[in-house]
């Protein structure tokens, strides 16, 4: 790997960190108070075509590569998680579909997807089925050209504001049947009878994001809304799961250093015993750990994207190693950050305990941080 | 052989009088006169120049009144340009001074691009040493350059409330000129002219600016600070923020794309002073802010800061001004 | 519709590193960002929502250091189909004057129907460089436009320009210069396409040599010196209940000389 960006991807960085400074950050606040989904956020990112980041120019995307929709996300996030998710969680619903999907179904969906006319979710887990994605109870029964569906998702990130939704569900739950090879993909639509949003999670943070639980009751889902092959869904969430962690990575970065930003500034401000704190090394020393592990974090990140883009065999270990990085680096730099910041890092004068507040997800999410240690820990221990 | 004359270029506000920044150009180019030992000359380029052609007699002994009907339906910037360049070129003044507002700015460019004379723009002080020592304020404040001319000619503009204006202790004489010949560059025909209801005098005159940001709330807000700027005698000018949430219009508007000011006092109700307004008040002699933010940027430039609510540390200011007038 | 836009770089303002070289008190542009002055992207924008009505295209025009094209992607990027930079070691440090001829001469070798400009530039203010320009190649000049209209049926442009007292219409035939001011209208963000696509727009670089009639000429001006000006006292801080403070604030205007 080249160790810089290319003109195209700063440019690019550089461009989406204007439109976050300047349009984003000052609605960051109210999106987390009000924690309702911005769509106007949503509109801006769609008008200058940051949702089309994921997809091929044939669609109509940017033909992003995976490093330059996680330069986006970071930046995004940098002011504000929840929209940061935005773009993050288009990328995670479509990847089922841009890993698996016939052109068929692409030239169907990835077009307004690219534009940012359609928002698409990613729902896999369940009340009883988190990490242990194997265990989903939701069932797909065939029936002629189509499938019913029935069964429930909870904790779909934008699953209220979605138009379509990759549900994973059982389709073979013969006892003879291994553990995954029993689930299939489906695009579900949002308009489709018997699908419904059933509530939306009160949470700690990304509170504009909506976290929603959907019920499926005999839901008719055409064949040609299935995604890759029969019994094809485990591996085709674990491939998508293996592309989207690194951006929520990105997510977790760009948090960490929006912390960094505002724990700097106000170290270089702020006076106490007639000096800026920032000149007494305790103070000092905090920055400079926080600094030091953000870009670390950082760069576990852009490596990581580039060795998934190449093919590289070892793409789950790279991905589970980005996020567990990023979103433990993002935990520990947002604590410290309202630690410089004393008293006023507690109240919400001061972005930083949102920003706290928003990073913990980021070690629960797309896997837990258990989980990627796991997956890291097989691919190290494996035997040849 | 005398030292070439300093001319003064004396612009004309809408109704014909003379424009009041003209009145402090004519002041600032008489003292460089003094120094020099050279004439000072006004023209006065109009349909109708004799009103403003005389009140220009009070600051320079000698004004040139030229007649010329055009302008009366046209553009005036080129034309004038175009009649002063040719009176230029035949009277060979060695340097020209104009105001740096919208008007001088036009005429200074037409006269420069046919004369090929140099200029030196948006003066806030000028000397004389030998030809015209001038200091201008760039990047929005933060650096002030002294330039001069390479040769013995050149043309000057100056910002408004540089000088204060002070008529001579004797009148000069206006006598009418003209220039002969068909105007050559192209005349651009004014088709009507609108009065806005909420138009202003130009801030940039002003000596003292009353101005509001988003902290007021909305267009209602702005009653505070014209009653502010009517007890001070001044005028009342806004931050983007204020205009763009179309509260104010786009003519009060100070700041990097708006005007550059220099007033005797700016006082800043809810304006956190931000960069983009900064660089167009921070020359400001006497910087006065009310905001309830005591971390806005303001605050740290600001010759005085209130930490308080504008709506009620305004409405104190107004009292205690009225009271002591009263 | 053809439109030329004059572009300029200019330090960005918002960074602080704006300094002047010691040895020659040029302009220090390796110091600090450029960024194209603010003002003409509002030019831009009006040239870009011009075409968009009437159709054509937009392209730059500009005269700066031969470093001036990243500056120039972004105003490609906002959606100018091209650009010629003019650039030559013998302009360095030139004066209006020598401006104003060369993007003459340069407009000379171009065909447009309208020529827009912003209103003056953040790090010389100079502002009288449309106005010269006009002037030499005979344009019809419409400054501060708040409004600008093309009429195709008669072919000319009619501009609201601001007057002290409101706006005055004005009409004249095209080609014409008309300077913008902010009035007009937002500038865009440049989208990703948009940034993507200016990547493999032609931006011409042009010397003197390749312009007929073009020629830098020995300065008029001069600069002497440059300081920073005087830091302000340390700032008074009231904090007292409204009445009392309105009472220091008086009390400052008036030692202040202003009451």
């Amino acid at each position: 790997m080249t160790y810089r960006l290319t003109e195209d991807q700063a440019a690019l960085r550089d461009a989406v960190r204007v439109l976050a400074d300047e349009r984003i950050a000052p609605r960051a606040a109210e999106i987390d108070r009000t924690a309702e989904f911005p769509w106007d956020i949503k509109e801006l990112l769609a008008s200058h075509d940051i949702l089309g980041l994921p997809y091929a120019e044939a669609y109509g995307g940017l033909g992003g590569d995976l490093l330059t929709v996680c330069l986006a996300i970071e930046q995004i996030s940098r002011a504000c998680a929840t929209s940061g998710l935005i773009l993050a969680v288009q990328e995670l619903g479509s990847l089922p579909l841009i890993l698996a999907g016939t052109d068929e179904q692409k030239q169907r969906w990835f077009p307004d997807l690219a534009a940012g006319k359609l928002l698409i979710a990613f729902a896999l887990t369940e009340a009883e089925a988190g990490s242990d994605v194997a265990a989903a109870r939701t069932r797909a029964r065939r029936d002629g050209d189509d499938w019913i569906l029935d069964g429930s998702k909870r904790f779909i990130s934008q699953g209220s504001v979605a138009d379509l939704i990759a549900v994973f569900a059982v389709t073979d739950d013969g006892e003879g049947t291994p553990r995954h090879k029993r689930l299939s993909c489906f695009i579900v639509e949002k308009d489709m009878a018997g699908f419904a949003v059933e509530r939306i999670e009160h949470k700690m943070g990304i509170r504009g994001s909506p976290t929603a639980e959907l019920s499926f009751r005999g839901v008719r889902v055409p064949d040609a809304n299935r995604v890759g092959g029969e019994g094809e869904g485990f591996p085709i969430a674990m491939r998508t799961l293996d592309r989207s962690r690194p951006g929520i990575a990105a997510q977790a970065v760009g948090i960490a250093q929006g912390a960094l930003e505002v724990a700097t500034a106000y170290a270089r401000e702020r006076k106490q015993f007639g000096r800026p704190i920032s000149d007494f090394q305790m103070i000092a020393g905090m920055l400079a750990d926080m600094d030091s592990q953000t870009e670390a974090a950082r760069q576990l990140l852009y490596k990581a994207c580039v060795e998934i883009d190449a093919g590289a065999r070892d793409a789950g270990r790279w991905s589970a190693m980005c996020k567990l990085v990023a979103g433990d680096t993002a935990m520990r730099v947002t604590t410290d950050a309202v630690q410089v910041l004393g008293g006023y890092g507690y109240i919400d004068e001061f972005p930083v305990e949102r920003m706290m507040r928003d990073a913990k997800i980021t070690q629960l999410y797309e896997g837990t941080q258990q989980i990627q240690r796991l997956v890291i820990a097989r691919a190290l221990t494996a035997r040849p | 052989m005398a030292a070439a004359p300093i001319w003064v270029h004396g612009e004309l506000a809408p109704d014909g009088s003379l424009a009041k920044i003209s009145t402090e150009v004519a002041t600032l180019a008489r003292g460089l006169g003094e120094s020099a030992g050279r004439d000072v000359i006004g023209v006065v380029i109009g349909s109708d120049p004799a009103a403003a052609a005389t009140e220009l007699a009070r600051f320079v002994p000698r004004v040139l009144a030229v007649s010329e009907p055009a302008t009366a339906d046209h553009a005036a910037g080129t034309i004038v340009g175009e009649r002063l360049g040719a009176l230029i070129e035949r009277d060979t003044p060695d340097y020209l001074f104009a105001g740096a507002g919208p008007e001088g700015r036009d005429v200074a460019g037409v006269v420069s691009g046919l004369t090929g004379r140099g200029v030196l723009v948006n003066a806030v002080a000028v000397r004389w040493e030998d030809g015209p020592v001038v200091e201008m304020s760039v990047f929005g404040g933060k650096l002030t350059t002294t330039s001069r001319f390479t040769g013995e000619q050149g043309i000057v503009t100056v910002r408004p409330n540089v000088v204060t204006a002070e008529p001579a202790a004797k009148t000069g004489s206006v006598e009418a000129t003209s220039v002969d010949g068909e105007l050559s560059l192209p005349l651009v025909k004014v088709v009507d002219r609108v009065e806005a209801a909420d138009a202003a005098a130009p801030i940039e005159e002003a000596r003292v600016i009353v101005a509001g940001g988003r902290g007021l709330g909305g267009p209602d807000g702005f009653k505070l600070i014209e009653e502010l700027a009517e007890a001070l005698g001044g005028a009342v000018g806004a931050t983007r923020a204020a205009v763009d949430a179309g509260w104010i219009p786009y003519a009060q508007q100070i700041g990097q794309t708006g005007k550059i000011v220099k007033p005797a006092l700016y006082l800043a109700l809810g304006i956190s002073g931000a960069i983009q307004h900064k660089v167009g008040m921070q020359t400001a002699d006497t910087i006065v802010a009310v905001n309830r933010d005591p971390d806005a940027p303001i605050a740290e430039f600001a010759d005085l800061v209130v930490i308080g609510d504008l709506f009620e540390v305004g409405p104190a200011i107004l009292a205690a001004l009225r009271a002591r007038a009263g | 519709m053809r439109i030329v836009v004059l572009v300029k770089p200019v330090p960005d303002t918002a960074s602080s590193g704006e300094r002047l070289r010691p040895d020659d008190w040029r302009l220090d542009r390796a110091a600090v960002p450029a960024v194209v002055n603010a003002n003409d992207e509002y030019a831009l924008e009006a040239a870009l929502k011009l075409t968009t009505a009437h159709g054509g295209d937009v392209v730059l025009l500009s005269m700066a250091p031969p470093a001036a094209p990243e500056t120039m992607r972004k105003a490609l990027a906002m959606g100018a189909a091209s650009g010629t930079l003019v650039t030559d070691p013998a302009l360095a440090g030139s004066d209006t004057v020598t401006t104003t001829r060369v993007l003459a001469a340069a407009l000379r070798g171009m065909e447009y129907d309208l020529v827009l400009a912003g209103a003056d530039t953040s790090d010389g203010g100079a502002g009288v460089v449309p106005a010269g320009v006009a002037a030499l190649l005979r344009l019809p000049y419409l400054s501060y436009a708040a409004k600008i209209e093309p009429l195709k049926e008669t072919e000319t442009v009619r501009v609201h320009r601001i007057s002290p007292t409101g706006y005055d219409v004005l009409e004249a035939p095209m080609p014409a210069l008309v300077v913008c001011t902010q009035a007009l209208g937002e500038p865009r963000y440049p989208s990703l396409k948009g940034i993507m696509a200016a990547r493999s727009k032609e931006l011409t670089t042009s010397a003197l040599a390749d312009i007929e009639g073009a020629e830098a000429a020995e300065p008029t001006t001069a600069v002497l010196g440059a300081e920073a000006p005087p830091p302000r006292a340390a700032t008074r801080v009231v904090r007292e209940p409204a009445e009392e403070a309105a009472k220091q604030v008086v009390a400052f205007l008036v030692e202040r000389r202003i009451v």
